[in-house]
């Protein structure tokens, strides 16, 4: 009898300490969200109620050149960022890992800072090292290529700048993960395979890639959505141009939205987006693990 | 020889934490290295494994030094503590590591891993991974690893302390099983000395980076250099009493402690008037009508036997083991001798007066 009555006040105890979470979790996302889906079935401007046109939104979207453009270049983004900064971050954390005691605080610190920077100020500075007239980098160009690049008005260096640029703003958090991956894996490991006679790529390859594989699991997936949702960086930098060469969805539903006050059609694409992000997300992350426990 | 150390020597930074150890460990031969935490026995497994520096000094493996050798081409093998089994590898793919490594053919690597499964009995275990394994079944994958690259020396690094009591007892039995069926040349660090006594052809006693003693387990039990061996080998541990030498007629030694007289058995000249230090084993104590007299504290029983857990009325705890039905109870005064022979004494030093 006394068991049943613990077990009614634990759940009793629960509930309250969850309920602020769940409230406030309900009534700024699951709310608006629903609001969401809601309004991309009419034909609603921002503010204010519209008319249920069923799936006529969707169906505008299907015509909508400038739709399968920014979904393009969303994915074009996503194949420049998510891997290769993996990779990178990898890199850097195996150099950081080798390094010992000051010296390593002091390269991971430099290799974090960036991350702690606001996106304007991200954006801004890039902007000024790689301005056409007075921009630090042109030169870097001019020795490669023979000549200055505009790369925010050339539809085929933006998005690769836009990307970069994005790489050196977050690429210090996954340092960071790859670091704690890294010392999570015991020095015995490495011992053991040094008295086996393991050279330092069998080692890598060995030990250190699957045992670090659930960490890259975590860093692609947890990249793959971040960067689908790539938005400020492109309107700081871009705005979308030229010739909507950098032009992404986000930019797209905000143009929508708050330009042409055109409610439901933006909460379709932000729709499309979403179920994108999930899908994607859920598949890719599904794939890595399975590869993991293999 | 297949491990010989001379004026080995390693230092991290201006701490110096193995002085000049020099040693001999024959073909064959169970060796243990043994001695409390923090007395350097772990880093000079790892010199001899090459995966610490060695400072200054040579180590030589089958008579070639290996020194400045890299840990892979020394031909030792290395049990570790923890186990150090991946864990995103079967048992097998462990046990095929250091053959994988170097591309043997697979005819090669199935033959060698079954037979060092058959020996470890672990047929049954070979497709599991690591975290499906008992303890005991971990312990033995790690031992297989090393068995399967055949190497001139293994090395075992406390392999057994992360096991429970009754696990480690028989995987006790299988490691000295084990040695006897492949006879190769085994180095063992422990803190336990009853695993150094029941495993050891030769064992080495270290404390703080110093060979205390060398010898077989029996020799170190009966005839201690010194009070740390004296009292590190044997359990329980040999209780120690400060004494006084009154005097001596022919090898006896005179010995006051309190107001009891023991007589001690030792050639070595020692002044009448010295204070020294006596050793006497719990199972050497004799309980009789006259003797040292201590108070009765607590009994262990452990069936066949107890020890007894006694004080002088000066302070100094002494354990008694008791073989025999019905012993002292709590409160009790009893009278303790010990014969001549057993008894060791200890300069100030600590150093044995023989």
């Amino acid at each position: 009898m006394a068991m049943i009555t613990n077990r009614r006040r634990d759940v009793a105890v629960a509930m309250t300490l969850i309920a602020p979470f769940v409230l406030t979790f309900a009534l700024v996302f699951l709310y608006p969200t629903l609001r969401m889906i809601a309004l991309s079935f009419t034909d609603a401007p921002l503010i204010g109620e519209g008319e249920w046109v069923g799936l006529a939104n969707f169906k505008r979207l299907l015509s909508d050149r400038l739709f399968f453009t920014s979904l393009k270049n969303n994915g074009y983004f996503v194949l420049l960022t998510v891997v290769p900064t993996t990779v990178l971050a990898l890199a850097i954390a195996l150099t950081i890992n080798r390094l010992k005691g000051a010296l390593q605080s002091l390269v991971l610190a430099l290799f974090f800072l960036p991350y702690i920077l606001p996106v304007s100020v991200v954006t801004e500075i890039w902007m000024w090292m790689l301005d056409f007239q007075f921009g630090i980098l042109q030169p870097v160009f001019e020795f490669f290529f023979g000549k200055s690049i505009p790369v925010f008005k050339n539809p085929y260096w933006v998005m690769p700048t836009v990307a970069a640029v994005t790489i050196w703003w977050t690429n210090g958090f996954n340092v960071l993960l790859f670091i704690a991956g890294l010392r999570n894996i015991p020095t015995d490991f490495y011992e053991a395979a040094a008295l086996d006679g393991a050279t330092r790529w069998q080692m890598f390859r060995r030990v250190t890639w699957p045992l670090l594989w659930p960490v890259t699991a975590l860093v692609l997936t947890l990249q793959l959505i971040l960067q689908l949702k790539i938005f400020d960086q492109v309107y700081l930098m871009s705005s979308g141009g030229p010739f909507n060469s950098s032009y992404v969805l986000l930019l797209m539903v905000y143009r929508e939205a708050f330009q042409l006050n055109h409610g439901g059609y933006a909460s379709a694409i932000a729709l499309i987006l979403f179920v994108v992000i999930m899908v994607v997300s859920v598949l890719q992350f599904q794939l890595l693990r399975a590869r993991g426990t293999k | 020889m297949a491990v010989q150390l001379r004026n080995v020597r390693k230092a991290f930074g201006t701490v110096q934490v193995i002085h000049d150890v020099s040693m001999d460990i024959a073909s064959g031969e169970f060796a243990v290295f043994v001695g409390p935490s923090g007395c350097g026995k772990s880093t000079l497994l790892r010199m001899i494994a090459g995966l610490e520096d060695t400072s200054s000094g040579k180590v030589s493996i089958e008579d070639v030094d290996v020194t400045e050798t890299e840990p892979a081409k020394r031909g030792v093998a290395m049990v570790f503590q923890s186990y150090a089994l991946y864990p995103h590898l079967s048992v097998y793919e462990n046990m095929a590591f250091s053959l994988r490594l170097r591309h043997a053919p697979k005819q090669e690597i199935e033959e060698k891993v079954r037979e060092a499964a058959g020996i470890l009995r672990l047929e049954e275990q070979l497709h599991k991974k690591p975290s499906q394994l008992s303890g005991g079944q971990r312990q033995r994958v790690a031992i297989g690893r090393a068995i399967v690259r055949q190497p001139k020396v293994f090395l075992f690094d406390e392999p057994l302390s992360n096991l429970d009591a009754e696990l480690r007892v028989q995987m006790r039995l299988e490691l000295a099983r084990l040695h006897k069926q492949i006879g190769a040349t085994m180095i063992y660090v422990t803190h336990d000395q009853v695993e150094a006594m029941t495993l050891a052809d030769k064992i080495f006693v270290l404390k703080d980076g110093v060979v205390q003693q060398t010898g077989r387990p029996l020799d170190l039990y009966r005839n201690p250099d010194n009070r740390f061996v004296a009292g590190f080998i044997g359990s329980p541990a040999m209780n120690f009493l400060t004494a006084t030498v009154t005097g001596r007629e022919g090898d006896q030694l005179a010995l006051r402690v309190g107001d009891t007289t023991f007589s001690a058995q030792t050639q070595e000249p020692i002044a009448t008037g010295t204070i020294v230090t006596i050793g006497l084993r719990p199972e050497h104590l004799v309980i009789s009508e006259t003797g040292l007299p201590v108070k009765m504290e607590m009994a262990e029983e452990l069936g066949g036997l107890a020890y007894l857990h006694t004080r002088r009325p000066e302070g100094e705890e002494i354990v008694v083991e008791w073989r025999g039905d019905e012993h002292a109870v709590m409160g009790e005064t009893l009278k303790l001798t010990c014969p001549a022979d057993k008894i060791m004494v200890f300069d100030s030093e600590g150093l044995r007066v023989r």
